[in-house]
């Protein structure tokens, strides 16, 4: 499904990803952990189409198709889905509509019926109830007002409304409670299909061991040093990285 | 100057039989215009915008004779209102609808009974003084005390099918008595390629306890020169909730005066500017706590494109040995082209101590992570731009009570954003 190859990337001529291989098949779920700095949110971004990022070299292809060259909302239709590390305050965007604007948009890109304000409304009541979330975040503006944890929330609502083919989550476990962290791995679990790719960014295991990741690499400086199962997470967590620095 | 004095001297001949106070206002006025002139860049109230077109480009009065066929549809009619319509400075009253409550006959007696409203002696506004000595256009509009009108009165003025390039100088005058509510829209429209020039003042005065709101939209055809004189005074606990919604004229100057004269009054003024090509957008707020336990709330908001500039002066006066002032000022811009400028200059000048004021600007342009963000999710970047242009003002629309006002407005806005963003 998503088949990256000796990528090269970086911004403002500094480069950060220094030749990255990765292969993600359908229904896999892998991890990239790593350090602050190491590459991970550039990688992120770089799938997702984030501007001023650079690529020097290598590919990126999303069901055998180039998607460096296209643009960020293509490829959100195409089944591109990111979980932001910061999810983005908009003022006076509607978070209901934003909602049904962004279903619409990938509905109409797949050549089927928009669905109404009333349908979606549906829809959306029985989304919320599967990430524990209040109906009156559908009121307010896009993450206006909403505590950390309801943001990381209406990011997995999202992904559960747009139901995308690889979902990117950036640090979605970080600012979560204890909490939080167990509906928005549930909200993951029960989203993974045979059909699904995920590819989920973290410092941490404890994100992992809610959803156990099928890969898991490790990122310094900008390549991927080990990749492994499980027990490589566990390994982190008990010697830290500088193991495996060279 | 030549072009206003002989314009000046054909209206006092065309209304020869005017009563003589009038008359004799009407020269003092236009003595005291000549004795300030234009601003110029000197004036530091009026130093960001040019008015040398205003000043050069020979305008003349427009006369009842000289009005064409009037259009079947009256444009930027909104539903569920009463009517006053005013074309090319001639009001209709055939075609207007009015309450039964409110009289243009009152008003006219009330103006002449109260001739402190039409003072120009503390002024240093050339253009009110042009506007008082050659009003032409507009009415009185009282209400009297213990009066609830639920139905908005839209007030349109249009200007349409111009052949020669005409000025006009409309002077309205809103009475709201005691106890009394009423919703008031003082719509400009123009559709006409030539060029034309509004010179209009507006005395809004709230009695004790009266509660007013004031849509002021202004539409005015791009090609036009559109100078306005808003003031308000608010008697003891009287309310006014204002929101000045403006897209039209290449230059726009907008004098907006609001005195909290008694205790308790309160206010909320709002303003949305809209600007495209080359437009300039130059609004003047001064917000006088005189008295009291009063507040005043104000929001205005820009959007610029193109090569289109805005100016907002906004002043808050609290006066001397007032109490329990409660003041706020905001000023937020969004800039949507590089070449685009605004000018904003939010001011307190307190002088007693137990207020509670605030104020502050920002500047920017559309935030590339929230861009980013509904990209994102599928969004195209043209969609997603107008979703967060529209978003940074709705808080303004939001506060327009009247469903069918906001529901105008909001279409309104909601056509401009995609025109401009065309550009962008």
């Amino acid at each position: 499904m998503l088949e990256i190859k000796n990528l090269h990337a970086g911004v403002d001529g500094k480069e950060i990803l220094k030749g990255i291989d990765l292969t993600i098949k359908p229904g896999e779920l892998h991890a990239i952990m790593g350090r602050n700095g190491s590459g991970k949110s550039t990688l992120a971004n770089i799938i997702t189409g984030r501007e001023n990022y650079e690529v020097t070299s290598g590919t990126i292809e999303f069901n055998g198709e180039n998607i460096l060259d296209m643009l960020p909302e293509v490829r959100a239709l195409e089944g591109i889905f990111m979980s932001f590390q910061y999810p983005v305050v908009i003022p006076g965007v509607n978070n209901t509509y934003f909602l049904r604007a962004a279903l619409n948009s990938k509905l109409k890109h797949r050549g089927l019926k928009e669905v109404n304000a009333a349908d979606f409304m549906r829809l959306i009541r029985e989304k919320l109830k599967l990430v524990e979330m209040d109906e009156k975040y559908l009121s307010r503006a896009v993450n206006d007002g909403f505590s950390g944890g309801e943001k990381k929330k209406n990011e997995i609502l999202q992904m559960l409304t747009l139901e995308p083919q690889l979902s990117i989550l950036d640090e979605t476990d970080s600012g979560l409670d204890i909490d939080a962290l167990k509906i928005v791995a549930q909200g993951v679990n029960n989203f993974r299909n045979s059909e699904r790719s995920f590819l989920a960014i973290t410092h941490y295991q404890r994100l992992l061991d809610h959803m156990k990741p099928d890969f898991i690499h490790v990122l310094i400086d900008g390549k991927i040093v080990k990749s492994g199962g499980m027990s490589l997470a566990h390994e982190l967590e008990q010697k830290g990285y500088s193991w495996l620095e060279a | 100057m030549k072009q206003f004095q002989k314009e000046f001297d054909a209206f006092l001949e065309h209304f020869s039989e005017e009563n003589p106070a009038l008359r004799d206002l009407r020269l003092k006025a236009f003595n005291k215009f000549k004795e300030i002139g234009f601003p110029n860049k000197k004036w530091e109230e009026w130093q960001f915008t040019d008015f040398s077109l205003i000043k050069n480009s020979n305008f003349r009065l427009s006369w009842n004779s000289e009005l064409s066929t009037i259009p079947k549809n009256i444009p930027g009619r909104i539903q569920n209102t009463y009517l006053i319509l005013i074309v090319n400075g001639h009001y209709q009253p055939r075609l207007s609808h009015l309450p039964n409550e409110v009289s243009v006959e009152e008003g006219i007696k009330y103006f002449k009974s109260n001739p402190e409203v039409y003072s120009i002696d503390n002024s240093s506004n050339p253009f009110l003084s042009l506007n008082t000595s050659m009003m032409n256009s507009a009415l009185p509009i009282y209400i009297k005390n213990n009066i609830i009108i639920e139905k908005p009165l839209q007030v349109i003025h249009l200007t349409t099918d111009l052949s020669d390039k005409l000025m006009n100088h409309p002077r309205f005058n809103f009475h709201i008595g005691e106890n009394s509510e009423a919703t008031i829209i003082e719509h400009y429209i123009g559709s006409t390629s030539t060029s034309y020039f509004t010179n209009t003042v507006s005395k809004i005065n709230l009695e004790k306890n009266a509660r007013l709101n004031h849509i002021r939209l202004q539409e005015e055809d791009r090609a036009s020169n559109h100078i306005a004189d808003t003031s308000y005074t608010l008697d003891r606990e009287s309310q006014l909730e204002a929101t000045s919604i403006s897209s039209g004229s290449k230059l726009f100057r907008h004098n907006i005066k609001l005195s909290l004269n008694n205790e308790g009054a309160s206010a909320r003024i709002n303003g949305l500017s809209l600007t495209m090509k080359n437009q300039h957008h130059d609004q003047h707020i001064v917000v006088d706590h005189a008295s009291d336990s009063c507040q005043s709330h104000q929001l205005f908001k820009y959007i610029l494109s193109d090569r289109s500039s805005g100016v907002f002066n906004g002043k808050v006066i609290v006066r001397k040995k007032t109490k329990q002032t409660n003041a706020d000022q905001s000023n937020k811009n969004l800039l949507l082209s590089p070449n685009a400028l605004m000018n904003s200059n939010p001011q307190l000048e307190i002088y007693a101590d137990d207020v509670k004021c605030s104020h502050g600007s920002t500047t920017g342009q559309i935030d590339s992570e929230a861009l980013f963000y509904l990209r994102s999710r599928g969004i195209s970047k043209q969609k997603a731009m107008e979703l967060i242009v529209s978003g940074f003002a709705k808080d303004i629309i939001d506060h327009i009570k009247n469903i069918d006002i906001k529901s105008y407005v909001s279409n309104h806005a909601f056509t401009w954003l995609e025109g401009s963003m065309k550009n962008v």
